[in-house]
């Protein structure tokens, strides 16, 4: 009100008052004010919602999960047939999900698929509803525990799980590599080379080179304040970071090992050179149509350090469905997230797109069990970390992994610390 | 220049203390003297822009100017009433449209004060001529001279307009958010973000261990010069000589060169460039090749390739990505040079060529001593504009080295690559960090190193009238 009446005094001695005071102080301010009758929240909801919904949905760009994603929706729209609903579906590549939210997060869409790791960042932009209230299941005692941990921050929960299935494991051919092969880097190096074949994975890739140090028992997560604590260049301890580093290197020397993209490796496979490829379930349908009947796939190898057969980590992920904190229609696109990440939708989502599910009993249940690609994550997942991780780790890790996979660096020791001052800053 | 101000000033003084009412009452009312001289619909039409002056700024930007201090004190909470999944928002600050509608408000007030002092003078002017029972335009006669006498004028508005939105009011904004702390803690409209005055020009010459951002500005910017230097320079040379080979009167199918040539810029840039940078990958077709005819083997053995390596890394190592990516952009720059070329040299004036030759001058003595001058002179311009083109060329360096990982830990800890130039460093702190502060100050340098390379070498061309030297 103060800034009104300055501005009055300001134009009346400007002596051309007719139009000033007329001018809207042009903010938003919040006007819904609920309904505080003790009835059903739903139904007061529907009761009051007298204009047409609209919501948007940002999933990803691909053809099985545009499609999935249409048939939710339609059954969606049915549960209530007193409101018109117009939803519309973007396509939305997951790794872009956070930029795009947060180039303009009052035009972004009211809900969205996005990966675990980009809560955080949404969050402290305050992206996200916080999932305060459920009002047809609850998705904290439906899907798994990890899952629930990994969508909350500071106890609170920011998005709704959907898949569980964004981690890595070993994809091998079993008409190449035997079972015991696979169990060791060692091992399956020497088999594959022996017979011309070749190794993927991307070591100089930050989110697989976690794995290594991960599982030799080295720490890197996300501290105070995003930044990281990280004792990968650590000098005591049952493995050193150096030994973990040399580890590493030795592996990439091989003749056998290619460090490469997902892209190449599935060429590679293809053509028949690749027989075995550390990747995610995102890669099954190109590893099922090169590998044939030898299409298997298992958890991460071992890996040899100071003499130790070490089991090998990984990240494991999720993709969620996120309410906008900007959204018009806050408690639409509440409902509209429960229901895409209910029991009925996980399961034909899974169906659809062969990524596994978090919720518990769509997890037992056949259509998962069936797939390789995820049964090799259950298996995984005793030795894979949650995702949480502050931005600076991933260019100095792409970094160090680069310089492990080349080998030509003179003090492991000093590669180490620069990398850990890098992540940790 | 002072003498000019002094003059504009001395008028607008002697309007205030001659000017009878009307004109005084066009210190308050523009359009006053205007309409007490028979000129209505013109009055009418200052009067409506300053009315429209006063409602925008007390009615909008007043607000935003008032923060502009702090940018904005109230911080965005919302609280969700599970029981209606009704949401409530208190009426917060956003700093952004703080700082993006204050720049515009000032830029107005400024405005406005211009057009009083304009104003004054321009309706003295008209009371001398009453007085002088001369003849004042009507608003029809206003019209015409819009279109006749002032026609620069009709023509220069809408690019000053432009101009003005499209250049002024983001340089401004990007040169006060290089003073504010906006990065990926302080987003708007969520978070607020401040003033902190020099810190982040501290923080760019600044190199320790983890703020490397000295470190990797003082190189990148090198990179970035030698690169616009090179770029510039070997398709220019490249686009001549190509020119001249296929506008020889011994090349035979010349259309279909010209044509050929020409279909290279048909093809979008984009398309070539991923093209190009996946066939020069670390697997790519070339490498593929290289390594079957023992090419690869070959470099190793010299130690051009790195012991480590089973591939030739054409675009993932410094150095070879730093040559490489000037030799793509020769391929994807000369066919523009060769057509600007054409044109020159059939314009070169053939009595000079004729009379070098009955003086007895060799092919290469007339390419050297005519030819090249005359290209050079007529091309200045365009060589300057194309090395300000080369600093901010984004489109080769980012396509052709998105899968570029670098192994120097300093260039990682401030976001940045070898091959990166300022303005793809520019943007990736931007699109993948939100580093907005860090990246405005950057976008500063490369504005100022823009603005004065082409003012100066602009200067140094127009100097003179050297045209004769061509005669």
């Amino acid at each position: 009100m103060r800034k009104r009446i300055l501005s009055l005094l300001l134009a009346g001695a400007m002596s051309v008052t007719m139009l000033a005071g007329c001018g809207g102080s042009g903010k938003a301010s919040g006007k819904t004010e609920g309904n505080t009758a003790k009835e059903d929240p739903v139904q007061t909801l529907i009761k009051n919602t007298k204009d047409p919904v609209n919501l948007t949905l940002w999933c990803s760009e691909t053809e099985a999960y545009q499609k999935v994603m249409k048939e939710r929706v339609d059954a969606f729209e049915k549960q209530y047939p007193k409101v018109k609903f117009n939803i519309t579906i973007g396509a939305e590549s997951e790794a872009n999900c956070k930029d795009d939210v947060l180039k303009d997060v009052e035009a972004a869409a009211d809900v969205f698929v996005f990966p675990d790791d980009q809560l955080d960042g949404l969050v402290q932009a305050g992206a996200l509803q916080s999932v305060d209230a459920t009002y047809t299941y609850d998705p904290a005692k439906a899907n798994t525990k990890e899952t629930v941990e990994a969508a909350s921050r500071d106890g609170k929960m920011y998005a709704y799980p959907m898949t569980a299935s964004n981690g890595y494991f070993l994809y091998y051919n079993k008409n190449v590599l035997s079972d015991e092969d696979v169990k060791s880097w060692d091992t399956m190096l020497k088999k594959a080379g022996e017979q011309g074949k070749t190794v993927g994975m991307e070591v100089s890739g930050a989110w697989f080179l976690y794995g290594f140090f991960s599982g030799a028992g080295l720490e890197m997560k996300k501290g105070d304040e995003d930044k990281n604590t990280c004792n990968w260049n650590s000098t005591d301890g049952k493995y050193k970071g150096v030994d973990v580093a040399k580890a590493i290197t030795e592996i990439c020397k091989n003749k056998a090992m290619v460090n490469c993209v997902n892209e190449d490796a599935q060429a590679f496979a293809l053509d028949g050179k690749m027989v075995a490829d550390v990747n995610g379930t995102w890669a099954s349908g190109a590893f099922k149509k090169a590998y044939g009947d030898g299409y298997a796939a298992t958890k991460l190898p071992t890996f040899t350090v100071n003499g130790d057969q070490v089991q090998q980590g990984s990240f494991a992920g999720y993709k969620f469905v996120g309410v906008n904190a900007y959204s018009k229609n806050t408690g639409w696109a509440m409902l509209l997230s429960e229901f895409l990440t209910n029991e009925e939708s996980q399961s034909a989502i899974a169906q659809a797109t062969g990524e596994g599910p978090s919720n518990t009993k769509v997890a037992e249940s056949d259509v998962v069990t069936k797939e390789p690609a995820i049964k090799a994550l259950g298996e995984q997942a005793p030795y894979a970390d949650l995702q949480r991780v502050g931005e600076s780790y991933w260019e100095p890790a792409a970094t160090l992994g680069q310089s492990l996979v080349e080998g030509n660096y003179k003090d492991p020791q000093k590669l180490l610390d620069d990398a850990v001052a890098g992540i940790t800053q | 220049m002072t003498g000019k101000i002094k003059n504009y000033f001395a008028g607008f003084a002697e309007a205030v203390r001659k000017g009878d009412r009307w004109t005084r009452s066009s210190l308050l009312l523009f359009g006053a003297g205007y309409i007490g001289r028979g000129q209505i619909i013109r009055g009418i039409l200052v009067q409506l822009i300053q009315i429209g002056f006063i409602w925008f700024t007390f009615g909008f930007s007043a607000q935003y100017m008032m923060q502009l201090p702090t940018l904005g004190t109230v911080q965005r909470e919302e609280t969700f009433d599970p029981a209606t999944l009704a949401k409530t928002v208190n009426d917060y600050d956003n700093s952004l449209l703080i700082l993006l509608c204050g720049i515009i408000g000032i830029f107005f007030i400024l405005a406005y004060i211009l057009l009083f002092f304009q104003n004054t003078r321009r309706v003295y002017g008209l009371q001398k001529r009453a007085e002088a029972k001369e003849h004042i335009n009507s608003f029809r006669e206003d019209l015409h001279t819009l279109i006749n006498e002032k026609f620069y004028l009709t023509l220069l508005s809408l690019p000053g307009l432009g101009v003005l939105l499209v250049n002024i009011f983001p340089i401004l904004f990007m040169i006060c958010v290089a003073f504010t702390n906006y990065d990926k803690r302080h987003q708007p409209p969520t978070y607020l973000f401040t003033w902190v005055g020099l810190e982040n020009f501290k923080t760019l010459f600044t190199s320790s261990q983890t703020v490397t951002f000295g470190y990797a500005f003082i190189r990148i910017l090198v990179w970035t010069m030698i690169w616009a230097f090179a770029a510039t320079f070997t398709t220019f040379i490249g686009g001549i000589l190509l020119a001249k080979f296929i506008n020889d009167r011994r090349t035979r199918c010349q259309k279909l060169w010209r044509s050929l040539f020409v279909i290279t810029i048909a093809i979008p840039q984009f398309v070539t460039l991923l093209l190009v940078g996946k066939m020069f990958g670390d697997y790519g077709i070339v490498n593929s090749i290289c390594s079957k005819i023992g090419l690869t083997g070959f470099l190793k053995s010299i130690g051009l390739v790195g012991a480590g390596l089973s591939y030739i890394p054409f675009l993932s190592k410094p150095g070879w990505a730093h040559v490489m990516v000037i030799l793509i952009n020769i391929w994807v720059g000369v066919p523009f040079q060769m057509l600007s070329a054409t044109g020159i040299l059939m314009n070169i004036p053939n009595d000079q060529l004729e009379a070098a030759r009955i003086d007895g001058a060799s092919e290469r003595q007339i390419f050297r001593k005519i030819t090249m001058p005359y290209v050079l002179f007529i091309t200045g311009p365009s060589l300057i504009t194309a090395f300000i083109a080369n600093i901010n060329n984004f489109n080769v360096i980012y396509l052709l080295t998105s899968d570029y990982v670098s192994t120097n830990m300093k260039f990682a800890n401030s976001n940045a690559k070898e091959p990166d130039l300022l303005i793809t460093w520019l943007f990736n702190l931007t699109n993948n960090h939100s580093n907005f502060k860090m990246a405005s100050v950057i976008g500063i340098c490369v504005f100022l190193i823009s603005a004065i390379g082409t003012l100066i070498s602009f200067a140094r061309l127009i100097k003179g009238n050297r045209e004769e030297d061509f005669q």
